[in-house]
């Protein structure tokens, strides 16, 4: 289980003053869910999920994860990134590998298991390749089985589909859907994609910015519906769906330096 | 649920029957055959001028007369040595303090990206004696070793040392920082780091200072044989100009072009097979 309790990060800025991209921030991660972390942009959610992977110091509060405090990155926090970080003077199956060979697992189980994760995300016939042939789409893919192959507590994701061209994304929508249904694994999003937060959340937190804090939480139960259909189509003209992305759009739209950034 | 993975879709016939755009041909593929006019071009011209009396053949010796020429030097030696002697003893020196510059450069300059004191010891003294000439010091060198091969490899090991450290530095410098972070939430150690994302990632910057040192080691090794050498190419152009033998500095300079060319090539070779990833990421 993640706690994280009254979470602030706050950046001091050139001209002498303080930016608090994160004022204490509460929010606890049961097993099995997937909060996604939705807000625009400098509303503190990339700090959350930076200072949750270890990145970033807490300027105060503290992030537990199982009881243990976090200090620094580890191999218990997976991370797909936005742009992707693969390797790229190694092969596909040997990125997906990569953190088992850290670890020191043989080289033939490491493979093996990579395998079986390039089957899960779709690019088995892919391995030998070098991640700069692959599309932008499948490198995130490639990037998911890495992050999956040490078999994380917590699966960190921060707008990992949010370069991709809607075709590619909502495909990568479903296939996130459908690893977690398979796997239960724990997510923790982020997205300023109000439509992808409902899609995929277990829990919604809203955040906003200046100082970034959570103003809302919501929790719903669209992805399950949307890991077992497979379309994205009857979920998003469901009518609970659509108030609830009025409601989280209004919220986001209302807060202070939203308003502030409009007059501007 | 099926995941759809990003195969092409097939075409419809419509699209299909469209004439097919050109594809753009790889630069190298296109401008081969114009480099090689070029070149024929110039011979021409310097064909040309020979011939027509356009130049004295004192100062233009004709492209046959330098071929003849060629031969002679490498056969019968010029100035104590023949072609071969003295392009082995400009080889050697430029190649072992290439080796040196490499081995001893490479470390520093790794260790001076990933260590604020190492850094702040050695950037003062490097970035000092890498703004010099280096023929300015080489008077220096000759005076403390003497006039021996000593001082002409250690002033080229300081002319290539230079930009192989500074390069290995920067390479380590441009690690992007999620590159790092990424693997150190795969639970990679300090070690791993190094030898799997800081080494490979430096690579591409180290080879690109390699380029750099032997542009920089040519010109300092034929400068200094032309000053302070009893062999050597530049030694023969030197030799063969003070008898006015312009023909015999014709086949030195047309030695160290070829020279210059085969490292070159050879850097590229290297290039493409150790970082075929630069330039696409």
């Amino acid at each position: 289980m993640l706690q994280v309790r009254d979470a602030s990060v706050v950046f001091p800025t050139s001209d002498g003053q303080s930016v608090h991209a994160l004022d204490r921030v509460s929010l606890e991660m049961p097993p099995d869910s997937i909060v996604v972390a939705v807000g625009a942009s400098g509303c503190g959610k990339s700090t959350l999920l930076n200072a949750i992977a270890g990145f970033l110091p807490l300027t105060g509060g503290s992030i537990r994860l199982d009881g243990a405090p976090i200090a620094g990155p580890g191999g218990d926090r997976g991370v797909v990134f936005q742009k992707d970080t693969l390797l790229p003077w190694a092969t596909v199956l040997d990125n997906v590998a990569l953190g088992l060979k850290y670890r020191g697992v043989p080289r033939r189980e490491r493979r093996q298991r990579a395998r079986e994760l390039l089957r899960l995300v779709g690019l088995s016939d892919f391995e030998g390749k070098p991640p700069y042939e692959l599309s932008g789409g499948m490198r995130q893919r490639v990037g998911i089985a890495r992050a999956l192959a040490t078999d994380p507590k917590i699966l960190l994701m921060d707008e990992p589909f949010g370069a991709l061209d809607s075709l590619t994304r909502e495909t990568m929508q479903q296939l996130l859907a459908s690893i977690w249904a398979q796997t239960a694994k724990q997510v923790l999003f982020i997205t300023h994609s109000i439509e992808e937060a409902l899609l995929l959340g277990t829990t919604i937190v809203v955040m906003s910015p200046r100082p970034g804090r959570i103003v809302a939480r919501f929790d719903v139960d669209f992805v399950r519906d949307f890991a077992r259909i497979g379309e994205i189509g009857p979920i998003v003209s469901d009518r609970r769906f659509v108030e609830l992305r009025e409601e989280i759009r209004a919220l986001i739209h209302s807060s202070p330096a939203a308003e502030h950034g409009r007059l501007q | 649920m099926t995941i759809t993975t990003d195969a092409p879709i097939e075409l419809a016939p419509a699209i299909r029957s469209l004439p097919r755009p050109r594809r753009a041909k790889p630069v190298a593929e296109g401008t081969v055959a114009i480099s090689v006019a070029t070149l024929v071009a110039l011979v021409g011209l310097w064909f040309a001028a020979s011939h027509f009396g356009w130049a004295s053949p004192l100062f233009l010796p004709s492209p046959e007369e330098v071929a003849v020429q060629f031969q002679a030097v490498a056969q019968d030696g010029y100035a104590e040595g023949t072609l071969l002697t003295h392009l082995a003893s400009s080889v050697w020196r430029i190649g072992i303090a290439l080796a040196i510059a490499i081995v001893v450069g490479i470390p520093l300059g790794l260790s001076m990206g990933l260590n604020r004191w190492m850094r702040g010891v050695f950037s003062v003294p490097i970035d000092i004696y890498w703004g010099l000439p280096p023929l300015a010091y080489l008077p220096l060198l000759i005076i403390w070793l003497g006039i021996g091969e000593t001082s002409k490899v250690l002033l080229l090991t300081l002319a290539t040392f230079a930009p192989i450290c500074f390069s290995a530095q920067a390479g380590v410098r441009s690690v992007p920082a999620e590159r790092i972070n990424a693997a150190l939430s795969l639970g990679a150690n300090r070690l791993q780091i190094f030898t799997s994302i800081i080494l490979p990632s430096a690579l591409p910057e180290i080879l690109t200072g390699i380029r750099i040192a032997i542009g920089a080691g040519l010109s300092t090794l034929v400068a200094a044989e032309l000053i302070a050498a009893r062999s050597g190419v530049g030694y023969m152009i030197m030799s063969a100009a003070n008898f006015l033998a312009t023909d015999v500095v014709f086949v030195g300079l047309i030695v160290i072009a070829l020279l210059a060319f085969a490292l070159s090539s050879a850097m590229r070779w290297l290039e493409r097979r150790l970082v075929p990833w630069k330039g696409k990421i």
